[in-house]
Parts: C-alpha cells; sequence; structure tokens
C-alpha cells in the first residue's frame, strides 16, 4: 500500500509532459464544426480499423495514457458504435472489412460524425491500388474531419478533436 | 561444423534420391527433392530426436516468366543446432496438386491453405480446406500471388458465408466476437463454443485486414520497398524493415559497416522495449490492475518520444535503408538514450515489485491460458509465447544478426507457459534490453553507417533473412525479377505461427478470461493478415 502511494507521489503528475504539436493548421470544415456541436463538452468515439498497420491504433491508445489523458476533454472511447457520437476509421478499407464498415456506419446513431484518421484512411497511402483495398474511407463513408499522418502524432489527433469541437485546441506553451 | 554436415549425411542417408545443392553450404542445408518423397522427408526430419526439425516457413513461387513451374520451399530449423534445412521441389506447369505434409506437421496447415489461396494450389490429403485469406465473398479463381492477376485488378463479389466447425448438444452455445471489437484493437473474429463458463472450442476466422501487402511488394524496386516493410506491422517497424533490408543486402552481396550494424540492434532494442513496456501494463489492465496501465503507458510513451527526439518518429520509421541506416547518433544522443534508459529502468523495478506484491492479480495470472510445452512445439510457436512455454530459442543468440554476434544475449525462459511466464518473459527481457542497449552504447564503433546498394543482382536470386523482433522471429524471403524489381517477397510474421495455438491455450478457459490470454499473446493482425 505505501509502496504504492510513494510511486504514485514520486512520479507526479505527468499529464501535459509532451512536445507541441508541430503544425497548428485547424482540419475542420466549418460544416464540420457546426455537426460537432452538440458534442461540444462530451464526445464518445468508436474506433473502426479497415486495415490498418496498427500504428494509427497505437497512436489513438496512446490518447488514453495519463501523458495525453483525453477524458479530460470530454472524450471517451465507446466500446460499442450504438453508443458513439463519433467513428474513428483508421485504415485503407480492405475488401474483407469493406462491409463491416458500412454495417458499423449504419448502427451508429445519427447525429455522427466520421473522422478518417492517418494517410491510409484518407488516400490508401502505400496500399494505394492493391486488389484487396477498396478504399479510401470516403468511397464507402461520408467523411467530416481527416487527420493526416503516417501515423499522426497523439497530439496532432488531440488538438483536431478539439479544434473539431471549437475547443480552444491544446498547444503547449 | 562436424554435427550439422552429419545431419546432411544422416538425411542424404536416408534418403538417396535427394540432390543437395551445395550453393547454399554456409547459410543452410538446402535439398532438392521430389513432390511424392515430401510427406515423407518432412516427418522424418520433424520426428527424429536427433534433428527435431520445426517447421520454420513454408512458401511457394509462381516462376513465371522465368520458368513454367511453381516452386514449394520448406524451412526447419534443428532445433539440437539451430541450423536450417530448406527442401525445395518443383510443380511443373500444369500441375496444382501436392501433397500435404499438414497430418504429420501441424504447424503446416495455415501455410498450405495460404497456398491454396494464393496460387490455387492444392494441398492433397489438407484436413482443412476451407478458404483461409480469400473470405468466401472473393470469387472463384482469385489466385492473387500467380504472376496472371494483376495487381490492382477490382475484385467482384460472390455470396457465400463462412462455415464454422460446430459443436453440438445439451447447453452448448457459440459466442461470436469480431470482427470489430470494444478496446481500440486490429479486427478478427473468435467465435467460441462453450457449455456454461469453460470454453470447449474457439476457431479463429482471420483476415480481415488482409491489404496484398506480397502482392504489393512485387510491384517495388528491391531498394524502394523498405517503406512497404515498415507498414506491414506498424509497431514492428524496425524488425520488419531490418529483415527486409537484411534480405536485399545478402542478394546484393553488400556487408554493412559494422556501425551501421550496431545502429540496428539498438533501434530494435529501443522497439522491443516500448512495446514490452505497453504490453506488461495491458495484461494487468485486462485484469480490473489499472495502475500498472498507467505507469507503463507513461514509461511506453517516454521511449517513443526518446525515439521521436532521435529519429523524428516515434515509431522509428525511416531508419533502416538497404546498407545499414540512414541516421547516424551522435555521442550526446546515446548519451541521452542512457539517461533516460537508467531513468526508466528504475521506475520499473519499482513497479515491477508492487505487481508481483499483489497477490489477487498474481492469482488470476496463473495457470491461466497454459500453452504446454508439447502443444507450442507442435504448432512451431516461436518468439515470447514459445519461450514461456519453454522453447529455448532467440535467433539473437541462435542465428547472430546485426550486432549480435558481438552481443551475447540472455535467454529468458519460462516452463509454465501461462500467463505469468508470458508477462515474465515480457519483464525480464525488459531489463535484458536494458542492459544491451547499454553494452551497445560502451562497444558503439566508429565509421560508416551505411553502404551505396549495387544495383547488381541475379534475376532469380533469393536470400533469407532472419530477425528476432519484439514478437518473434520475423523472416523474409526476397527473390530478385528482373532489372532490380522483386519477384516475390515471402514475409513470416511471428503472428501467423502464433495465432493457431491460441485456439489451444484457451481451452477449459473462461470465457472472461480470454481477453487476458489474447493480450498476453499480444499478436498482430496487421502483420498476419499481409
Amino acid at each position: 500500500m505505501f509502496r504504492i502511494l510513494k510511486k504514485s507521489l514520486k512520479t507526479g503528475i505527468v499529464t501535459g509532459q509532451h512536445p507541441a504539436a508541430a503544425s497548428t493548421v485547424d482540419a475542420s470544415t466549418p460544416a464540420a464544426k457546426d455537426k460537432a456541436k452538440p458534442f461540444r463538452s462530451s464526445l464518445a468515439f468508436r474506433a473502426v480499423d479497415t486495415g490498418s498497420c496498427n500504428a494509427c491504433e497505437m497512436e489513438m491508445n496512446a490518447l488514453a495514457n495519463p501523458v495525453y489523458d483525453i477524458e479530460r476533454f470530454g472524450i471517451h472511447i465507446a466500446a460499442s458504435p450504438r453508443h458513439a457520437d463519433a467513428l474513428v476509421v483508421t485504415g485503407p478499407v480492405t475488401v474483407n472489412m469493406e462491409q463491416a464498415l458500412k454495417d458499423v456506419y449504419e448502427q451508429t446513431p445519427d447525429p455522427k460524425i466520421v473522422i478518417a484518421l492517418g494517410d491510409c484512411a484518407i488516400n490508401c497511402g502505400v496500399f494505394k491500388g492493391s486488389y484487396a483495398v477498396t478504399g479510401p474511407v470516403e468511397r464507402h463513408i461520408p467523411v467530416d474531419l481527416r487527420i493526416p499522418g503516417c501515423p499522426p502524432r497523439p497530439v496532432t489527433i488531440l488538438n483536431a478533436l478539439q479544434e473539431l469541437r471549437e475547443g480552444t485546441g491544446f498547444h503547449k506553451d | 561444423m562436424a554435427e550439422t554436415r552429419s545431419c546432411d549425411e544422416e538425411l542424404k542417408a536416408a534418403f538417396p534420391s535427394i540432390v543437395q545443392d551445395d550453393a547454399a553450404q554456409e547459410e543452410f542445408s538446402h535439398f532438392l527433392v521430389s513432390k511424392d518423397l515430401l510427406p515423407a522427408i518432412t516427418r522424418y526430419l520433424h520426428t527424429q530426436p536427433g534433428l527435431q526439425g520445426r517447421l520454420t516457413v513454408l512458401w511457394a513461387v509462381d516462376n513465371r516468366p522465368i520458368h513454367d513451374t511453381h516452386g514449394l520451399h520448406y524451412l526447419f530449423t534443428l532445433e539440437p543446432s539451430h541450423r536450417w534445412v530448406l527442401l525445395s521441389t518443383e510443380l511443373a506447369g500444369g500441375d496444382r496438386f501436392f501433397p500435404s505434409i499438414t497430418p504429420h506437421i501441424h504447424a503446416a496447415q495455415w501455410y498450405e491453405r495460404e497456398i491454396r489461396d494464393m496460387f490455387g494450389l492444392i494441398p492433397q490429403g489438407h484436413p482443412d480446406l476451407r478458404r483461409l485469406i480469400r473470405h468466401e465473398h472473393w470469387p472463384k479463381g482469385t489466385h492473387p500471388l500467380k504472376k496472371d492477376f494483376s495487381w490492382d485488378r477490382v475484385l467482384g463479389r460472390q455470396q457465400g458465408e463462412h462455415r464454422f466447425r460446430r459443436i453440438e448438444g445439451e447447453g452448448v452455445f457459440e459466442v461470436p466476437v469480431g470482427p470489430i471489437h470494444a478496446g481500440i484493437i486490429e479486427p478478427g473474429h473468435f467465435r467460441f463454443s462453450v457449455a456454461g463458463e469453460p470454453i470447449m472450442e474457439l476457431e479463429l476466422h482471420h483476415f480481415w485486414k488482409h491489404r496484398g501487402v506480397e502482392k504489393l511488394f512485387e510491384q517495388q524496386a528491391l531498394t524502394a520497398a523498405v517503406p512497404l516493410a515498415e507498414r506491414v506491422s506498424g509497431d514492428t517497424t524496425i524488425g520488419h524493415s531490418l529483415a527486409y533490408c537484411q534480405a536485399v543486402e545478402s542478394l546484393m552481396h553488400l556487408e554493412v559497416p559494422r556501425r551501421g550494424r550496431y545502429l540496428r540492434s539498438l533501434f530494435l532494442e529501443l522497439e522491443r522495449l516500448h512495446n514490452h513496456l505497453g504490453d506488461v501494463g495491458a495484461i494487468c489492465n485486462d485484469t480490473a490492475y489499472a495502475l500498472p496501465h498507467a505507469h507503463c503507458g507513461r514509461m511506453k510513451e517516454q521511449i517513443m518520444q526518446l525515439n521521436d527526439r532521435l529519429t523524428g518518429s516515434r515509431f522509428l520509421r525511416g531508419v533502416n535503408r538497404v546498407g545499414g541506416v540512414a541516421m547516424d547518433l551522435t555521442a550526446v544522443q546515446l548519451a541521452e538514450i542512457g539517461d533516460e534508459l537508467d531513468r526508466i529502468e528504475k521506475d520499473f523495478s519499482e513497479l515491477e515489485s508492487i505487481i508481483a506484491s499483489n497477490a489477487s492479480l498474481i492469482d488470476r495470472l496463473e495457470t491461466t491460458g497454459v500453452l504446454t510445452k508439447r502443444t507450442a512445439r507442435d504448432h512451431a510457436v516461436v518468439g515470447v509465447v514459445g519461450r514461456a512455454s519453454g522453447l529455448d530459442q532467440d535467433l539473437r543468440r541462435d542465428r547472430p544478426f546485426a550486432a549480435y554476434d558481438e552481443l551475447p544475449v540472455n535467454v529468458v525462459t519460462y516452463r509454465y507457459g501461462d500467463v505469468r511466464a508470458r508477462m515474465r518473459v515480457r519483464m525480464d527481457e525488459i531489463h535484458e534490453s536494458m542492459r544491451l542497449v547499454g553494452e551497445i552504447r560502451l562497444k558503439m564503433p566508429q565509421g560508416p553507417i551505411a553502404v551505396k546498394p549495387s544495383h547488381r543482382t541475379q534475376t532469380g536470386d533469393w536470400a533469407l533473412s532472419a530477425v528476432e523482433g519484439w514478437r518473434g522471429e520475423i523472416l523474409y524471403m526476397v527473390m530478385a525479377g528482373e532489372n532490380g524489381t522483386i519477384h516475390r517477397c515471402k514475409v513470416r510474421d511471428p503472428s501467423f505461427a502464433n495465432w493457431p495455438a491460441i485456439q489451444q491455450a484457451v481451452l477449459g478457459n473462461i470465457i472472461p478470461d480470454f481477453p487476458l490470454i489474447n493480450k498476453s499473446f499480444s499478436l498482430s493482425y496487421a502483420g498476419n493478415d499481409l
């Protein structure tokens, strides 16, 4: 017990101990921001991997660690599309995942936002043209926000989500 | 060497009709065999007590347009000597059949189904010829790795549904899970058959993420495909790019400078560290013990930020290139790595004692998801999972690559094969990696970090390369095509070897323990599905 307390006290607060985002370009369109209005104080998103290399997933998981701590902005990761306000889609949409992606989109209640995360979801990246790839994501479902990068850094994702909700964004001084 | 010779002689004495290809003598023994002999000779290799061959990888090549044949290649690792034995056979143009070795070598089951899907060659006698990679909605006759299949072909759809193995009886019901899971995880489908809580049967239905990676390699030049190799499985950027680069380097007869090899080992250990740290935390988190998860997440983040400062990429992308590494580290950076890792090791040791003293956690991990040594060997399991089940194998020691010929590695093994053993292997390997990084820093030689790649490769030449990534052994076979292109690139992520074993490890466990067992295996879907 004391060991645990000592460890926590020694560690202190690590939230925010990360480099600032390289670019501060606001990727959200006014239409997307309008759509995101109901989710300003709380946003539950569901991650859907349609064939990424797993790096985008790792960066999304990193958002939940104590350094980025995404929940302090009211952003949660929903376990089911039926509980989600937004879908975060990664990967170039493989032939095998195409139907699953469409099903998930159908199952997500309106109003909903679709976010294409990473270069693969936006333009298929290095997998472009392959027989097994049917993407990008916007070929199958409407996309509201694109977050480029291979993979985008966690702080970039965080900023994009904040700007979408017309929050202040998170830039470290 | 004398011992390895005797293996070759033994094999030749038992099967007088096989022909040894002497060109490959140094690296491994290569035999050309007729296809009818395959079942007998593979069985001999696998079961003979002095040989104990483990099927390491099995791949096919469509040799057109060079020859009108299909090549089949079976690579075995002889456990006592760690020597490789490669058996090759050729199927003439119109011949679509080859004898299955799955009935006596269980580990071949997925490889043979993969060959059937990708090349349309039929393994005769295979007990399960359902589709593996091509889901049932793929049209008939689509075999993407055949040379007459265009890489950018648009596939149609047909009707079809996967037939799962059925267990029937009173009170037996099925639980389907996936492809889309509750956490931020890759897609895969698991079909459980349960009666009450315990799992009676688990069947995997994977390959949702199949992106046609091996076909995409064939569209690239030998020197230009490193970014694709980095994205086979994003968490193993260094492991995959290193294995690819090594294969191409041996095709081009390049000697990577010593400093380049040391840097490669350094980056490989950094990759191992951040992944192992994440896994230890995630295993604890799957028992709802969130504290170590938070601490491990923090330490993992520190290493990824260190990666970012050193190379400009949190995943170490763009580090490897054919001929060496693309970026050097200054003495100041090496010192920074040392300071950072010393701090994290102390931090982690404190956390370890917190984890070890939590009786309820240990109780949950012990005897959960046991993979016995026998089952692990039958499935030819590799890497962390194998070492936790008592298989003493690590390519860094057994077939040294990069700088490991000068860096002795202490291989960690545990006997019990449960979730705790797999976590303990990772914890011990974290310390071992920290020690190795320290040794690399001390021994780091001066000099160039890369050589210029030559562009002279012989059409039809091929090379094998193996790297012990953080999950286990990664294998690449690269075959040169005309004018420095790739004719065939076979990628074998450790996940492909380990996934089927999870079906055995969960038996008798309860479904709520499945996520924990799955996490302790920590396999890649992207690397498996390709």
